[in-house]
C-alpha cells in the first residue's frame, strides 16, 4: 500500500519535472508550420531538420566545447578553493569563523547586472578580453560563497572524533583534509560540483558581456544568437536546449552515486 | 601551547588564503566601484559626473517604482522561496531509499535547474501562451495568464518554483545522506514512529543544510532579472517588475549610472538585512 | 576521485586556453576593422561575398564581422558596458533607430557629416534623415529600415464585400463583421506587451488622431486626441471585443504565428512577416494583404519607423577605413545586395523603381509609399527614459489597471521632468 503510493507519487514527481522539457522535445520533432498550432498536440510526421539546422548554420559545437573548458575548469577551481576554505572553517581553529562565512556571503548578494561593468573594465585592464580565462575566474569567484559555505557545512557534519583520531595517527592537517576529510565528504563535494557545474554552464550576463567572438562564446550566448531581428525559430531553439541539457543529465546521473550512496560504502561512523 | 596555538592559526591561514586572495582580487573593485557610483549622479546623457553624496539615496526612498518593485520582489522571494523549499524537502524525502532506476529519476528532476534560464523562460512564456500554449490546451481555458496584472506574478513564481526547487532536492538529499542510519535504527528499536524520527532524528539534523539552503535561494529569489524579465518584460502594468529589473532598466537602458548603482546597493542592503533575520530566525527555533 | 580527472581537465585547460588567441597575422599593413551587427536570419555567404567585394576594392583593409544577439536590449546592454569603459575592439556598429541621438550625445559615435553632403540626403528616406540628425549633424548613415503596417485576410474581406479600412472605426467595424459570421476567428491582433514595441502600436494611434509625444521640445501628451487614442486602444478589447486580451503578452512573433494560423482578420506588424505568410505549408499564403494602418477621421495614417543604421564608434583606432565600409555597406549596389538575399528594406528610394528588386519582392511598390510617411520616435537623447514611462503607463491602460487620461497626466509630469533635468 506504501509502495504504490510512494510509486505514484515518484510518477507524478518524474512528470513534474519531465513535462515541460518534453513538450520541448515534441515542438523540435514538429514541421514548421506546426509549431504553434494546437491540436496537433503531437507532431504529424516528425522531422530532424531542427536538429541538422543547429549543427550545419551556427557555432553551437564550438559553443558547447567552451562550456566544457569554461564549466570544468570552474568547477575544478571552486571545488578545490572551496574545499580547503571549508576544511578550515569547519575544524581548525579560525578567528572570526563568523565574519569570514559573512564576508564570503556578501560576495554572492552584489546583483550581477550592478557587477558585469567594472568586471568588464578589470578583465580588460589583466588583457583577458573575450577569452575563456575571464568567464572562469568569474565565475569561479561567484561559485566560492555557496561552495564554502556547503563544504563548511559537510565537513562539519563528519564527527569531529574522525579529525581528532587521524590526527591522533600522526597526519598533519593537510594529509587528514586530503586523505580523510575529502573521501568522507564526497555528498557534499559532489553536490557542490554538480551545482557549480550547471551554474557555469547556464550563465548568460557575464558570458554575453566578457566575449566577442565565436572562439570564447558559451552556450547560452549561442542559443541567444539563433533568432533573427523579428523571426524566432522555435524549432531551432527547442532542438538546441535538448541537446545542451543532455550532458548535464549524463552528468547528474554520473555524480548520483557519489552523492547518495557515498557514504554507504565501507566509512566508519562513529 | 601557544606556538601549537598560533601554527594551528597559520595552517588554517594557509587553507583560507586562495579563497581570500580570488574572492578579493575580483570583487574588491567591483564593490568599491559600485558603492562609489551610488554616491555620483553620473549619468552620460546628462553630462559630467558629479559627487552628490547621498542624493540618490534620498531620491531612492521616495521614488515610487522602487517601491512597487520592492514589494514584487519581496512577495515572490517569500513565496516562491517557501514553495521551493517544501517541494524540495519532499523530492528529497521521496528519493531517498535506493529503488531500480533511481539514477534516472534523479537526472530528470534536475532538469528544471540544468536547461538554460535563456530556454528554459521562453519556454515557459510558450507554456504560459494564451492563443497557443499547451497550458491553456489541456485546461481548455482562455486564461491570460502573462496578460493579466494579478496572475503574471503567480505564474513568474510558479516557473521559478519548478525550474528551483531541484537545488533544494540536491542539497537536501546529499544532506540526508550524512545523516548516520545507526540513529534511526536505535529510534525503531525504541519503537519511535515515523513522524517521530522525522521530527527528532532528521529535521535537527538537516536544519543547518536548510538555513544554507534558504539562504542562497532567498539571494537568488531576490536578484531575479532574466527569467521574468523575459517572460513579462516587467509588464503589464509593472507588475512584475522586480528590483533587479528596476536596475537593470537604469544602468542599461537609461544609463543613469549613480542612480542604477545606488539601487544595487539597495537591493544588496535588503538581501543581508532579509540573510540575518533568517539566520536569528532559525537560531531560535533549531533545538 | 575528483584529483586525477582534474589533473587532466587542467591540462586541457592550459592548452586550450593557449590556443585561444589566435597567432599574430604575419606583419603586413593591412587594417582591421570590426563591425558588430546583429545576426542576418538567413545563408550569412551572401553577405561574406559582399565582404569579400569590399575586401577586393579595397587592398589593406580586412573585415571581421562580429554578431551581437538580435534582442535590441542585449545589444544596447552590450554598447553601454563597452562605451562606457572606452573600448576600441569595435569600429563599425549597427544602431537601432531609437539610440542615434542617445548615443551621438553620449559622444560615443563619430561625426559623420562628411559622408552624407546635403546632395545626397534626399536619396534617402526622409524618416530616417530625421533620426540619425542630432544637433544638426549627421551620426549614422540609415542601413536599412522598417515601418509598422496592416495585414489583412484579403480572402476574408472579399468574401464579405470589404475593402481595406481606411479608418480605425471601419476597421472595428469589418472585424466584428466577419468574426460574427465565422468561427474560432479573432478581429484584431497587434503587439501590446510592456516592451518597446507596444510604443510602436501606441505612437500610430496617437499620430493617426493628430496627437504627439513632444512638439519642439514641449511635452504634449495630457491632451484630449491623446486621451482619445489610448481608450480605443483599451476600447479594441474591452467594448469592441475585437483584440483578445492577452494583447497585452504579445510581441511580433506571437501576433504574427497568431495571424499566421489563420485565426485573425487583421494583424498591425512589420514587413518581415510576408515572407513568413507566403511560405510553403503556411495556412494563409496568397490569401493576405497589405495595407497603410487606419487612421482617425481627419487626420493621416502614420507608421512607427524602425531600421538600422551605420554608425562608427568613435575611440574606433581605423575612422577612415571604417569609413570606407560604410559608405559601401549603404551604397545603391550592398543594399540591393541585402535586400535580394535576406530581405532587408533599402533606405535609398531610388531602389524601389528597380524591376529586378520589384519582382523579387512584389511587396516593394506599396511599401515605397508606407516608408515615405513613417515617422521616427521622438528624437532626443532621452528617448529611451521616455519610452520606459510610457511603456508602464500605456501598458497600464490597456490592461486596465488606470484609466488612460490619469496615465497620460502621470506620464505628462514624468516626461517634464525628464527633460528639466536635461538642461
Amino acid at each position: 500500500m506504501r509502495s504504490a503510493a510512494r510509486g505514484l507519487a515518484l510518477v507524478l514527481v518524474a512528470l513534474y519535472s519531465l513535462a515541460p522539457f518534453l513538450w520541448q522535445i515534441v515542438t523540435s520533432l514538429k514541421p514548421a508550420h506546426e509549431l504553434t498550432s494546437l491540436p496537433p498536440l503531437l507532431p504529424s510526421r516528425i522531422e530532424f531538420a531542427s536538429y541538422l539546422a543547429i549543427f550545419s548554420d551556427s557555432p553551437l559545437l564550438r559553443a558547447v566545447v567552451n562550456s566544457l573548458i569554461v564549466a570544468g575548469g570552474t568547477t575544478l577551481l571552486a571545488l578545490v578553493i572551496g574545499a580547503l576554505a571549508g576544511f578550515a572553517l569547519a575544524r581548525l581553529r579560525v578567528r572570526r569563523r563568523a565574519a569570514i562565512l559573512a564576508g564570503v556571503l556578501v560576495v554572492s548578494m552584489f546583483p550581477p547586472i550592478a557587477t558585469v561593468s567594472p568586471l568588464f573594465l578589470l578583465l580588460n585592464a589583466l588583457g583577458l578580453h573575450d577569452t575563456l580565462l575571464a568567464l572562469i575566474l568569474t565565475y569561479t569567484t561567484f561559485s566560492l560563497p555557496l561552495a564554502i559555505w556547503l563544504l563548511t557545512n559537510f565537513f562539519r557534519s563528519i564527527p569531529e572524533e574522525l579529525y581528532i583520531a587521524s590526527r591522533v595517527d600522526g597526519c598533519t592537517p593537510f594529509q587528514s583534509f586530503y586523505r580523510v576529510m575529502l573521501p568522507l565528504a564526497s555528498p557534499g563535494l559532489a553536490a557542490a560540483a554538480l551545482l557549480v557545474f550547471i551554474f557555469s554552464w547556464n550563465e548568460f550576463l557575464y558570458a554575453l558581456s566578457f566575449t566577442a567572438t565565436t572562439a570564447s562564446r558559451t552556450v547560452p550566448v549561442a542559443i541567444a544568437l539563433f533568432p533573427g531581428l523579428h523571426e524566432v525559430p522555435w524549432g531551432d531553439i527547442a532542438a538546441a536546449s535538448v541537446v545542451v541539457t543532455l550532458p548535464l543529465l549524463v552528468l547528474a546521473m554520473v555524480f548520483h552515486r557519489r552523492i547518495v550512496d557515498g557514504l554507504t560504502a565501507g566509512a566508519v561512523k562513529g | 601551547m601557544a606556538t601549537d596555538r598560533r601554527n594551528r592559526e597559520e595552517r588554517a591561514t594557509l587553507f583560507l588564503a586562495p579563497a581570500g586572495i580570488t574572492l578579493s582580487a575580483v570583487m574588491l573593485f567591483p564593490a568599491v566601484y559600485i558603492l562609489w557610483l551610488s554616491l555620483e549622479r553620473r549619468s552620460l546623457i546628462f553630462g559630467t559626473p558629479q559627487f552628490i553624496g547621498f542624493d540618490n539615496y534620498l531620491r531612492l526612498a521616495h521614488d515610487p517604482q522602487f517601491w512597487n518593485a520592492l514589494v514584487n520582489t519581496v512577495y515572490f522571494t517569500v513565496v516562491s522561496v517557501q514553495g521551493e523549499l517544501v517541494l524540495g524537502l519532499l523530492m528529497a524525502l521521496l528519493l531517498r531509499r535506493p529503488f531500480r532506476g533511481r539514477g534516472l529519476l534523479y537526472a530528470i528532476i534536475l532538469i528544471p535547474w540544468a536547461i538554460p534560464t535563456v530556454v528554459s523562460a521562453r519556454m515557459w512564456e510558450w507554456l504560459y501562451n494564451a492563443d497557443f500554449g499547451v497550458l491553456n490546451y489541456l485546461f481548455q481555458a482562455r486564461i491570460n495568464w502573462l496578460g493579466n496584472p494579478v496572475w503574471a506574478l503567480h505564474a513568474a513564481i510558479a516557473m521559478d518554483v519548478w525550474k528551483s526547487t531541484p537545488f533544494v532536492a540536491l542539497l537536501l538529499l546529499a544532506g540526508l545522506q550524512s545523516i548516520p542510519r545507526e540513529l534511526y535504527h536505535a529510534a525503531a528499536v525504541d519503537g519511535a514512529s515515523r513522524w517521530t524520527m522525522f521530527r527528532r532524528i532528521t529535521w535537527p539534523a538537516l536544519l543547518p543544510l536548510i538555513l544554507v539552503v534558504l539562504i542562497f535561494r532567498t539571494i537568488d529569489a531576490f536578484r531575479v532579472f532574466d527569467s521574468i524579465y523575459v517572460l513579462t518584460g516587467g509588464g503589464p502594468g509593472s507588475s512584475t517588475e522586480t528590483v533587479s529589473i528596476y536596475a537593470y532598466k537604469l544602468l542599461f537602458q537609461t544609463l543613469e549610472f549613480g542612480y542604477g548603482s545606488a539601487v544595487a546597493v539597495a537591493i544588496l542592503m535588503s538581501v543581508a538585512l532579509a540573510t540575518v533575520v533568517y539566520a536569528w530566525l532559525l537560531r531560535r527555533v533549531s533545538p | 576521485m575528483i584529483f586525477p580527472f582534474g589533473r587532466i581537465l587542467l591540462l586541457c585547460c592550459a592548452l586550450l586556453i593557449a590556443c585561444d588567441k589566435p597567432a599574430p597575422d604575419s606583419p603586413s599593413p593591412t587594417v582591421s576593422v570590426v563591425f558588430k551587427h546583429s545576426k542576418l536570419f538567413g545563408d550569412s555567404s551572401a553577405f561574406d561575398r559582399l565582404i569579400s567585394e569590399f575586401e577586393l576594392g579595397n587592398p589593406g583593409i580586412r573585415v571581421e564581422r562580429q554578431t551581437l544577439p538580435s534582442s535590441s536590449d542585449a545589444q544596447h546592454l552590450f554598447y553601454a558596458i563597452n562605451f562606457q569603459a572606452k573600448s576600441s575592439a569595435f569600429d563599425v556598429l549597427a544602431v537601432d533607430i531609437i539610440w542615434v541621438a542617445e548615443f551621438a550625445r553620449s559622444g560615443w559615435l563619430r561625426d559623420l557629416n562628411h559622408l552624407l553632403p546635403s546632395g545626397e540626403l534626399t536619396a534617402f528616406f526622409s524618416g530616417p534623415i530625421r533620426a540619425v540628425t542630432y544637433e544638426g549633424k549627421i551620426f549614422a548613415i540609415p542601413w536599412f529600415i522598417d515601418a509598422g503596417l496592416l495585414y489583412y485576410r484579403k480572402d476574408l474581406l472579399q468574401q464579405y464585400g470589404f475593402s481595406p479600412p481606411e479608418t480605425w472605426d471601419q476597421l472595428v467595424h469589418i472585424a466584428r463583421t466577419i468574426v460574427g459570421k465565422e468561427t474560432e476567428l479573432y478581429g484584431f491582433v497587434w503587439q501590446g506587451k510592456q516592451y518597446e514595441g507596444l510604443i510602436c502600436n501606441a505612437l500610430e494611434y496617437i499620430w493617426s488622431n493628430g496627437g504627439d509625444v513632444l512638439h519642439e521640445r514641449r511635452v504634449v501628451l495630457d491632451s484630449a486626441s491623446n486621451r482619445q487614442a489610448l481608450e480605443f486602444m483599451r476600447d479594441l478589447v474591452v467594448s469592441h471585443r475585437v483584440t483578445p486580451d492577452f494583447v497585452t503578452t504579445d510581441t511580433e512573433e506571437t501576433s504574427r504565428r497568431v495571424f499566421g494560423s489563420g485565426r485573425a482578420v487583421f494583424l498591425r506588424n512589420w514587413p518581415y512577416a510576408w515572407n513568413l505568410f507566403q511560405q510553403e505549408g503556411s495556412m494563409v499564403k496568397n490569401k493576405v494583404g497589405v495595407a497603410l494602418l487606419p487612421h482617425f477621421p481627419g487626420h493621416r495614417s502614420v507608421s512607427t519607423l524602425g531600421g538600422w543604421q551605420l554608425g562608427i564608434n568613435r575611440n574606433s583606432l581605423h575612422p577612415e577605413a571604417a569609413e570606407k565600409l560604410v559608405k559601401f555597406l549603404t551604397s545603391p549596389r550592398a543594399q540591393r545586395a541585402l535586400s535580394l538575399a535576406y530581405g532587408f528594406h533599402p533606405t535609398r528610394k531610388s531602389l524601389y523603381r528597380e524591376t529586378e528588386l520589384l519582382q523579387a519582392q512584389p511587396l516593394l511598390g506599396q511599401l515605397h509609399d508606407i516608408f515615405e510617411q513613417a515617422r521616427p520616435r521622438p528624437v532626443t537623447p532621452f528617448y529611451i527614459m521616455i519610452s520606459q514611462v510610457l511603456q508602464s503607463e500605456f501598458s497600464a491602460v490597456i490592461a486596465g489597471v488606470k484609466p488612460a487620461d490619469m496615465a497620460l497626466q502621470s506620464a505628462q509630469t514624468r516626461v517634464e521632468k525628464i527633460l528639466a533635468h536635461g538642461d
